[in-house]
């Protein structure tokens, strides 16, 4: 089970701040296009983590049970 | 205001008697207290974060401060800006805040700019301070701080917020990444305070971690947020830190096109064109009489019934509208383009309490 966190307006608009996906061996690139186009999260500016690491290739990375993928988008209230 | 720096081997009696809490801190001492007294920082914005930001900096005996705001206080503001009071509105944060601060240790030499930051003015100050700290609320002015920061070489010490969570990083910081290899897009939206909700706590609190940076930073001492962003979600009281992976190859700051920031005050006051780039129809309307509006769907091909000469104020609902709308024109040869802070919100607000009986600008709703 791979682990999803959503921050700031990405967890707005997936309209919660975790999830769990189920499925194995699937490749990050993979999950993220499935859940950028079930969120709507195109018009977003975010980055990504795996285990806590932000990872500047989204590559065919597989994911492993425990892992965890964070949408970290930019914040701009003060 | 300004105070001869003590040497390390002759602190005058009344400035130990001050620090001797935090020179106790074998991690700080008077070593550490002189770095501090020697030591420059500039604070920009004086909203949420800045008010948690300053008291702290002006406390621990920062040598000299700058404050930099353009904005003037609200009653909206002072549920979250707790170093004003009901009796300051409409007065410049910047000032306002400085005078606060001073009254706690007036030692502090205090720089106040009552402006926004751009481009141009960022130039100009930031050679002058050692740290920067980003207490905006706005997305792109971000991108001029950081690129300023790095063209400089200055650490820059981030913080914002969304609704509970706060984010906090150290950017530009002995080699390290800067915010534009994170965040490398800018024209993505996000909203600011002034349409999301915050409450009081979350800003003080990221703006004290950001002060905290700031002094660790200065005393050399702890872990530095660099490479690394703090998620800090104050409703469920966690904290996390992502790393960043290896910095790419480092490319130079783009160079911005410096359009101006405008109050929606200064704004009104002036005659020239105020260019509403919303789609028709989007509330509030804004109905002055130096109003145009042409959509950004079809700005490209309206432009041509614009002069290039003459000076234009843009102005949407956030500002991601107005930023889009006013690279549209400059690459197509506008020189003199302003964009409104605060948008059409503002802008009606301003309008509604400067319009003189005998105006010509009138406001139809």
């Amino acid at each position: 089970m791979v682990q999803v966190k959503y921050f700031g307006i990405i967890a707005e608009a997936a309209q919660c701040e975790t999830e769990n996906i189920a499925e194995e061996n699937m490749t990050l690139s993979k999950i993220l296009s499935d859940l950028s186009s079930r969120h709507s999260l195109g018009d977003y500016n975010f980055q990504i983590a795996v285990n806590r690491k932000i990872v500047s290739n989204l590559s065919e990375q597989l994911l492993e049970d425990g892992d965890e993928i964070a949408f970290l988008p930019p914040f701009s209230g003060g | 205001m300004e105070t001869k720096l003590p040497s390390y081997h002759h602190f005058p009696e009344d400035e130990m008697n001050r620090y001797i809490r935090q020179i106790t801190l074998p991690q700080v001492g008077l070593s550490g207290q002189q770095k501090l007294m020697e030591s420059s920082v500039l604070v920009i914005g004086a909203g949420g974060l800045g008010c948690s930001i300053l008291p702290y900096l002006a406390a621990a005996g920062i040598g000299r401060i700058g404050i930099i705001d353009g904005d003037r206080i609200e009653e909206s503001n002072l549920h979250r800006q707790v170093l004003y009071g009901a009796e300051q509105i409409g007065l410049f944060k910047a000032k306002e805040a400085a005078d606060s601060i001073l009254k706690n240790n007036s030692d502090v030499e205090i720089l106040v700019y009552e402006e926004f930051l751009t481009q141009k003015n960022a130039n100009q100050i930031f050679p002058d301070f050692d740290l920067i700290l980003d207490a905006t609320d706005n997305l792109f002015i971000r991108y001029v701080i950081n690129d300023t920061c790095v063209s400089l070489n200055k650490p820059f010490v981030y913080g914002s917020i969304h609704q509970f969570q706060g984010q906090v990083s150290v950017f530009n910081y002995q080699g390290g990444p800067s915010y534009r290899d994170i965040f490398p897009e800018e024209n993505q939206s996000a909203p600011n305070c002034a349409e999301a909700g915050v409450l009081g706590t979350t800003v003080g609190l990221i703006g004290m971690l950001q002060a905290n940076e700031a002094l660790k930073i200065i005393l050399e001492i702890g872990e530095v947020l660099s490479g690394k962003l703090l998620i800090y979600d104050l409703l469920s009281n966690s904290q996390q830190v992502f790393e960043f992976g290896k910095v790419p190859e480092r490319k130079k700051p783009e160079i911005q096109i410096p359009f101006e920031m405008i109050s929606a005050e200064e704004a009104i006051q002036s005659e020239s064109l105020l260019l509403d780039v919303r789609e028709m129809g989007e509330m509030p309307a804004v109905h002055l009489e130096n109003v145009k509006q042409l959509p950004l769907s079809i700005l490209e091909l309206e432009s041509v019934n614009l002069d290039k000469e003459q000076e234009i104020k843009i102005f949407c609902q956030s500002g991601v509208r107005s930023r889009k709308a006013a690279k549209l024109l400059s690459e197509k040869g506008f020189q003199n383009l302003k964009l409104i802070r605060g948008g059409a919100k503002d802008l009606l607000q301003f309008a509604e309490t400067e319009i003189k009986p005998n105006s010509k600008r009138s406001i139809v709703k």
